[in-house]
């Protein structure tokens, strides 16, 4: 690989991401490093090895089994505690992780406050994956001082600021020493660096930039209010590299967990899924038919890509009911253009939410070759396909480019 | 969107960031350990317990018990970093539902510090830790026979598996070493290791039956280990164990002959079919496992009744 490559999911997560970075990993033997660019803990990037070992990585990159080493940039949410566990089920690996000093810092009383605001939404809940990393993105726009992984080297205000933390949420059963204590050795554990590093990076050999979630979940260009707090588009990458390939990740039906629009639902299609079930704070996993006029209008608010991985393309050949939806009908109406609107108009986003709540598939098709459709659908060319978990279920076609 | 499922427990992320910037988390006997690592450690281990919840609502447990000691050489070691992968083994190919794997350790009672070492059932990667956790003590005594009477009265006391409480269907436990049993636990060790009072020897047949109500038991003897193929050791486990001896002529393909057996024995898979799985694993260790395993080939291994699972598949997957 010679290109720096960044790897988007264009639905709403769930596409294969951590399976495709790892494929790159493990075809490519020069990449300098994963780079992730949004999100936090919350990611849930499977990877299956030819030789069956299964990880799901969260904050580490997908290339991690690959020996790439991962940079988690400024524009992570850093959990310590859960990294812990995480690095614990790999070995450890740490001499493989570098943080960005800016990045924020998730705590446990983040976590706590994104579960009490879930719960008291009741049956309007938003999806959140309970893990607090939206609401740390929103105690830090509100406060210039939220902790950051610098914190961690001085704990004396470290502490300080978890104190005001807790204030903040007016929640006193956690204790901060503990936290301090837990955080400092974090600080001990990882390497802790400039925003610089990026750059060093980028010029030590090609970067994976390793996205989270999806881009219909974007903080503005999500059905509003079923996003995630995140930048999920190609942006952040332009902030961090100048110059990139644009990956996008597809898989052949589409899937949502947690509450929102999801248009071409269809819970009766038989796609058993492995790796994603019920949980307590993002309720079921959806699976509907392939959404094309959602996913061209991620292409076209993330701006473009110049390739697509499509992964599961194992999935129509097991289910003959599925298909892919190319308009669709509102009260009457038919549409196949969701029309972006003004960029960071969430009123925008919310009207569109609304619409698609009361929409349905008009046209629908089953294309006897899956790989071209969506291909020709969503105007890239497809240049890694995945026909099933593992790493040697992947071709890849031209990433020598 | 993801579920982040890694634990959050502010205490255990300490304690684990301080492992990793010690001597060495990854291997505790490389830290310079001479004792068993307390979660290993059996004396005053009332149970280990391979149980059901909504998660893994049809356990099958599998406990895994490698001799460590000097006559097995390298195999230790190279078992703490191949043993990692079989749970990925038994999920992808739904060899069995809701796995849920033990490791352990067995020395020798008359001479070691760690005559036996035992971990939890788990279901997820954590026992990765407590195979990193086990001590490689390297002794032995040297006259072909290691405790491994000792582990299996643990076994059979000190475990409680769910599979059969609730639904009378057997684990499996795999022994991997390459010498004989003493011929009986003695209670002077099962008082000192275990910590429990038993008032005399029992026969190491007697204990074995004893276990064989819990588990199908197997024994791999890898023949790269000291006394591998030794025709002494070989009929002794035979006599004990039956068709359940397996001899394994590449270590590497330990894994693949644990899956595969299970496989066999949860009627899943038959051989052929098992190591045509392999292939498509892109594992190099059909050969060997077909050798080993055919001993079993002829015979309906482990259950007479197939077990149908009705209400979805097992929690196993959402790892």
């Amino acid at each position: 690989m010679k290109e720096h490559l960044a790897v988007v999911d264009l639905g709403y997560g769930d596409a294969g991401k951590g399976t495709i970075v790892d494929a790159i990993c493990s075809t490519s033997s020069n990449i300098a490093a994963v780079i992730r660019f949004n999100g936090g803990a919350q990611a849930a990037h499977n990877v299956i090895t030819e030789d069956g070992r299964h990880h799901t990585f969260a904050q580490f990159g997908s290339g991690t089994l690959r020996g790439v080493p991962t940079h988690l940039s400024r524009f992570m949410i850093v959990d310590p505690l859960a990294l812990a566990s995480e690095a614990r089920s790999l070995g450890n690996p740490f001499h493989l992780l570098t943080v960005d000093a800016d990045a924020l810092l998730a705590t446990p009383w983040h976590r706590a406050a994104n579960r009490r605001r879930e719960v008291e939404r009741g049956a309007e809940r938003h999806g959140s994956c309970g893990m607090g990393v939206g609401e740390t993105q929103m105690y830090a726009l509100k406060h210039p001082d939220a902790p950051r992984v610098a914190d961690v080297l001085t704990p004396t205000r470290l502490t300080i600021k978890l104190r005001a933390l807790a204030d903040f949420y007016d929640m006193s059963d956690i204790p901060i020493d503990d936290v301090v204590d837990a955080f400092v050795a974090f600080g001990e554990a990882v390497r802790i660096v400039g925003t610089e590093h990026t750059d060093r990076l980028l010029a030590a050999g090609p970067c994976v930039f390793e996205g989270a979630q999806g881009v219909l979940l974007d903080e503005w260009r999500g059905w509003h209010p079923y996003t995630t707090w995140s930048t999920t588009t190609f942006d952040n990458i332009g902030e961090l590299c100048p110059s990139f390939r644009r990956l996008g990740v597809v898989r052949t039906y589409t899937t949502r967990h947690g509450a929102g629009p999801f248009v071409t639902e269809a819970p009766d299609l038989d796609l058993p899924e492995a790796h994603n079930g019920r949980d307590d704070w993002q309720g079921a996993f959806r699976t509907g038919h392939f959404d094309a006029v959602a996913h061209r209008y991620a292409v076209e608010v993330a701006g473009g890509v110049d390739a697509l991985a499509v992964t599961h393309l194992d999935a129509p050949a097991r289910c003959p009911d599925l298909k892919i939806c190319t308009a669709y009908r509102t009260e009457g109406e038919i549409w196949d253009r969701i029309e972006p609107g003004p960029h960071r108009d969430l009123a925008y986003q919310e009207r569109l939410a609304g619409k698609l709540a009361k929409t349905e598939p008009a046209t629908s098709h089953r294309p006897v070759d899956w790989k071209n459709a969506i291909s020709e659908l969503l105007g890239a060319p497809v240049e890694i396909e995945s026909h099933g978990p593992r790493s040697s279920d992947k071709r890849i076609a031209t990433l020598s480019k | 969107m993801g579920s982040g499922h890694w634990s959050t427990d502010v205490y255990t992320a300490a304690a684990n960031y301080r492992a990793a910037t010690g001597k060495s988390a990854f291997d505790y006997s490389d830290s310079g350990a001479r004792h068993a690592h307390p979660d290993l450690d059996p004396n005053g281990v009332f149970m280990r317990e391979s149980r059901d919840s909504s998660e893994h609502p049809f356990s099958t447990p599998i406990a895994v018990l490698f001799d460590v000691t000097g006559s097995m050489g390298n195999v230790p070691r190279v078992l703490q970093t191949k043993l990692p992968q079989l749970l990925g083994l038994l999920t992808r190919k739904n060899y069995a539902v809701d796995p849920q794997i033990m490791f352990g350790a067995i020395g020798d009672a008359t001479c070691d510090r760690a005559p036996l070492q035992v971990g939890q059932f788990e279901s997820d990667n954590r026992m990765d830790e407590h195979l990193s956790r086990i001590y490689l003590e390297g002794g032995g005594g040297g006259q072909k026979h290691e405790s491994y009477e000792l582990a299996l009265y643990f076994m059979a006391r000190h475990t409680i598996i769910d599979s059969m409480v609730n639904r009378g269907r057997r684990g499996y436990l795999f022994i991997i070493g390459d010498e004989m049993p003493y011929p009986r636990v003695k209670p002077r060790e099962v008082q000192a290791v275990i910590g429990d009072t038993i008032k005399q020897p029992i026969p190491i047949e007697e204990i074995l039956t004893e276990l064989q109500r819990k588990y199908e038991v197997f024994y791999i003897l890898p023949t790269a280990a000291g006394w591998g193929g030794d025709a002494e050791v070989l009929a002794r486990w035979r006599g004990l164990l039956g068709q359940n001896v397996l001899e394994l002529d590449d270590l590497d393909a330990v894994c693949e002959t644990i899956a595969l057996t299970v496989g066999l024995g949860e009627d899943a898979i038959d051989l052929d079919e098992g190591i045509a799985d392999l292939e498509d694993l892109g594992s190099a260790a059909g050969s060997s496992v077909g050798r080993a395993l055919a001993p079993l080939q002829r015979t309906s291994v482990v259950r007479d009744d197939q077990f149908q699972i009705t209400a979805g598949p097992g929690g196993n997957q959402r790892l």
